[in-house]
């Protein structure tokens, strides 16, 4: 799994072995360049990475990536935390496409609704400089699907199946593939049912299944080399979501997305995309144990009760952008774009009560998420210019223009109660400034130094979110309507060093916050739900510290055998020396491969220190380290026109019972589990 | 091929770009006919004068709000604009007769009509309801009295009225006049209280402090934010309940900081909605 990380390394790198100064100068050496802060999946050693692989997640994936650390509820949709930063703080988007989950809880980020199977790469940027695809101030994250390849066979077609012994899944994968003369059509999908698996302690963690379907098809026309027009259908279903760390359960999260895409890659290259997606998330309590005793009903004596909730949340989102690359000059590249998207997001919550021997009550009924329209109009220019031979600068800058509208009375007016005079539209212009320098020595060593400004819009669950439960601390959440935009002052530095056994990287960044978002305590707002210990309102703390560091080491004496180290350290802080919550500690993962013939065989130790730096008003408590060591192998051969890919492995060897500083609820991970997939490719 | 494409998403981009705006609906008022919504509850004679009385519902135990029209009986299409009138509700029972608390209209007519309000203290069920409506006809100088006898006074399905005896101020008529359409969110609430001195003397208290407990009994929490009432004419005091959610909710009231006999017993109205 590891691999991903040596890929990440190598790719970072691959724009100094390619290098050679003479390439510098010209616009080809500028698209390795754009192509370097990528991690491009249908790179070969991914794709072997991959089929050894191919039934984990996109979470199993995204743990392994530089800078990126997962915020855990449950063996299902893990959120991405990057640098300390997550939710509202980062772009999650697919080919540049806005999607928002439709869960008031973070129960469903959009990297729960696509499969690895539907990438062909996935596109990190770390800071303020991730504006693209909006303004933001934490990073971005760029998921593109996987296209018809016009240049491969005319049909191709595999099948694999794995299984995993902690949760006894079972995982059935395909991909097809038809080319025919300006035609090309592609079509993949996974099916995964997990039962509840088994932490190494043999506690079975109960609510910690689920069963999920995704499809994806792309159809592409291509009338001559330089255009192409293209169609994608996703969808993807999963029901029967446990969350162990929740009161609640996910009976149907649904989301659906349709792209049309227009390209055009002459010398100026010209990208014009319009799509429509939908999220649709169902959480209710229906298999959780609702029968509770409660006093004062109806006189004052003990009662038992049955209370079931519905928390049903939808988000759809309309968009479109235009986007063109001109190369002008010896040494300069434009990047212009303008985009627009419309999202409207519903949550809502209703509860039924019964007591015993009576009637139903009429149900409970509150918008957690008023109905709001959010309208965002962006517009985006880069520059990268090289002015010597060793030296490039880029810049970028984007304006986005919001228009939010509440499309329903519930919103004023559950706001009216904390004496919130709430405007039905609100607008605002948020932007974002970046400046980069990369600089080539004439030794093995490159260094880049980035800064940034940038903002961010609170999200509706900030600006609007009503009574949203919070497991982590135990506090029920209340947005705050005059909510001001987050912002970020940004510095990052990164040191490679590339010699032909060895390679390095070192890149240390720094954010300075301010306007922070977070929940504080109102104590004169009373708790509304059971387990609730309070109320927070989300509010604009003066003054935040993010400080993040990632160190990659990769030796390679041999061609067969390869070492890598990633270690991960995070630092946040609020006011004046404050615990940032929800950090993760100092972790390391080691691996080790052999490789040779079509044979692989690789360990990894992942290891995390203790976690003792937290923020106890926020409910934190101390996380103990933990190593856990995973041993894999695969073996790929053909037979006549078939191929086959087996692979067989060891997570958690030693039956380690341990959970992350991340993980809500501290649930233990799976215990040890035996891994066999096997895959057919024709 | 190319171009048309290209043309064709810059258009749909645009396209994108205007959808967003809406048009305004303007709002036009108009004047609402004083009886707009209400039914005819009654109507008889007294001093010259052909009495109706009008209300939006049916009598109820409760603050009614009731409106009287005056109607010259030698020309019936010719309202009297200048009378002072007089509520005289009347229950008998089988030990004991009393009234209940009245507010009496102004002298001069609001649009054409005499509005007042009645705080039946009980149904018709546990005796007989009479009302009179006392005329001073300030057109002909005549008086006299419409007698409506035993008038169906209905009980409400949620209680908005409670008597109740407390220690210092003895019997005491707390009703609730709204809010009538809760909804989730900032609601005004208001209440009377009328102390009974005699069977047939219940005047308007103007002198308590109150305050209110918003509760949901299933859920075991309250709302925040809530104002408690304060008086401002009559014996009425006005503030805000805040509901957070639909339900079933019940809001206790405090006298006097007594929280003795605060939301214990009686002192609760339950709003549904």
């Amino acid at each position: 799994m590891y691999k991903s990380l040596v890929l990440g390394l190598l790719i970072l790198t691959t724009f100094i072995v390619k290098g050679e100064k003479n390439s510098w100068k010209d616009t080809v050496s500028l698209k390795e360049v754009s192509v370097s802060v990528s991690v491009p999946l249908n790179n070969k050693e991914v794709v072997d990475f991959y089929r050894s692989n191919e039934f984990s997640t996109l979470d199993n994936m995204n743990a392994r990536l530089e800078g990126l650390t997962l915020i855990k509820r449950g063996a299902y949709a893990l959120e991405p935390q990057m640098n300390g930063f997550s939710g509202g703080q980062l772009n999650v988007t697919i080919d540049g496409m806005k999607m928002f989950g439709a869960c008031t809880d973070k129960m469903d980020p959009v990297t729960s609704y696509i499969e690895p199977t539907n990438l062909k790469s996935i596109k990190l940027k770390s800071g303020t400089n991730c504006s693209e695809h909006g303004c933001n101030i934490g990073g971005s994250m760029d998921m593109s699907l996987q296209e018809p390849d016009e240049k491969g066979g005319d049909q191709t077609a595999s099948i694999s199946y794995g299984t995993e012994s902690v949760s006894n899944s079972k995982n059935v994968l395909f991909s097809l593939g038809l080319n025919k003369e300006k035609w090309s059509w592609i079509s993949d999908g996974v099916y995964r049912k997990t039962e509840r698996y088994r932490a190494g302690n043999g506690l079975i963690i109960p609510f910690s299944q689920f069963e999920k379907t995704n499809l994806h098809s792309a159809l592409k026309y291509s009338p001559n080399e330089i255009s192409s027009l293209k169609a994608d259908v996703l969808y993807d279903i999963a029901r029967n979501v446990g969350y162990p760390a929740l009161p609640m359960d996910v009976s149907l999260a649904r989301g659906s997305l349709f792209a049309l895409e227009y390209q055009r890659k002459a010398i100026t290259q010209l990208k014009a995309k319009v799509y429509y997606n939908q999220v649709v998330h169902i959480m209710d309590d229906s298999q959780r144990d609702s029968l509770y005793l409660l006093k004062n009903k109806p006189v004052g004596k003990s009662d038992s009760v049955y209370m079931r909730m519905d928390m049903p949340g939808k988000s759809s989102t309309f968009g479109s952008y235009i986007q063109l690359m001109v190369p002008w000059g010896e040494r300069n590249k434009l990047t212009l774009k303008a985009d627009h998207y419309t999202n409207y997001s519903l949550a809502e919550m209703t509860m039924h009560m019964r007591y015993a021997g009576q009637a139903p009550e009429k149900p409970m009924y509150m918008q957690t998420w008023p109905a709001m329209l959010r309208n965002v109009s962006g517009v985006y220019a880069e520059n990268s210019s090289y002015l010597t031979s060793n030296l490039m600068v880029s810049t970028n800058a984007r304006l986005d223009y919001n228009i939010d509208q509440l499309d329903s009375e519930y919103g004023p007016e559950q706001f009216g109660i904390f004496n919130y005079n709430v405007e039905k539209v609100k607008t605002n212009v948020i932007k974002s400034i970046n400046l980069s320098a990369q600089y080539h020595f004439e030794t093995d060593l490159n260094l880049t130094a980035t800064a940034g400004h940038s903002e961010r819009m609170p999200t509706i669950g900030e600006r609007m979110g009503f009574y949203l439960f919070n497991a982590y601390d135990g506090f029920d959440y209340i947005g705050n309507p005059n909510l001001m935009s987050e912002q970020s002052n940004f510095m990052k530095a990164t040191f490679q060093v590339t010699k032909p056994t060895f390679k390095i990287n070192i890149s240390p960044s720094m954010s300075f916050l301010s306007d922070y978002i977070m929940g504080i305590t109102d104590p004169g707002i009373p708790a509304m739900n059971f387990p609730a210990k309070g109320i927070r309102v989300y509010t604009n703390v003066p003054k935040a510290k993010l400080f993040s560091t990632d160190v990659q080491l990769m030796y390679t004496p041999t061609d067969y055998f390869t070492a890598f180290c990633l270690s991960k350290y995070t630092y946040g802080e609020i006011n004046e020396g404050e615990a940032m919550p929800l950090m993760a500690p100092l972790k390391n993962v080691l691996a080790l491969q052999y490789q040779k013939n079509g044979l692989q065989l690789q360990a990894e130790c992942e290891s995390a220190l203790s976690q003792k730096r937290i923020n106890i008003l926020y409910g934190e408590q101390i996380t103990p380290s933990f190593t856990v060591v995973n041993l894999k192998s695969s073996y790929e051969f053909s037979y006549s026109k078939l191929s086959f890919n087996t692979s067989a492995g060891v997570t958690n060897l030693f039956n380690k019972v341990y959970y992350e500083h991340l993980d809500i609820g501290r649930i233990y991970r799976p215990g040890r589990s035996v891994e066999l997939y096997v895959k057919v490719g024709y | 091929m190319k171009t048309i494409l290209s043309k064709l998403s810059i258009l749909l981009l645009l396209s994108i770009f205007i959808f967003s705006c809406k048009d305004e609906v303007k709002e036009t008022t108009t004047a609402v006919h004083p009886l707009e919504g209400l039914i005819k509850l009654n109507e008889g004679y007294a001093a010259g004068a052909k009495v109706e009385v009008w209300g939006k519902k049916n009598y109820f135990q409760g603050y009614n709000n009731l409106s009287v029209v005056l109607l010259d009986s030698a020309n019936t299409k010719d309202t009297l604009k200048d009378a002072h009138i007089h509520f005289l509700p009347y229950m008998t029972m089988p030990m004991m007769k009393h009234a209940c608390p009245v507010e009496n209209p102004g002298a001069l007519a609001i649009n054409g009509v005499f509005p007042g309000a009645i705080s039946f203290v009980m149904p018709s069920m546990g005796g007989t309801w009479d009302l009179g409506i006392k005329v001073h006809n300030h057109k002909t100088g005549k008086g006299g009295t419409a007698m409506f006898s035993n008038i169906t006074v209905d009980s409400p399905s949620s209680t908005v009225l409670k008597v109740f005896k407390t220690p210092a101020n003895g019997v005491l008529v707390l009703s609730m006049l709204a809010p009538l359409t809760p909804k989730v969110g900032v609601n005004d609430i208001e209440f009377t209280i009328h102390k009974k001195l005699t069977e047939l003397k219940w005047p308007a208290d103007t002198t308590f402090t109150l305050a209110i407990e918003p509760t949901m009994p299933s859920m075991g929490h309250g709302s925040p934010n809530n104002v408690n009432p304060i008086h401002y004419k009559n014996g009425h005091y006005k503030g805000k309940v805040n509901f957070t959610m639909t339900g079933e909710w019940k809001i206790g009231i405090v006298l006097n900081n007594d929280t003795t006999i605060g939301t214990s017993a009686n002192r609760y109205f339950n709003i549904t909605l």
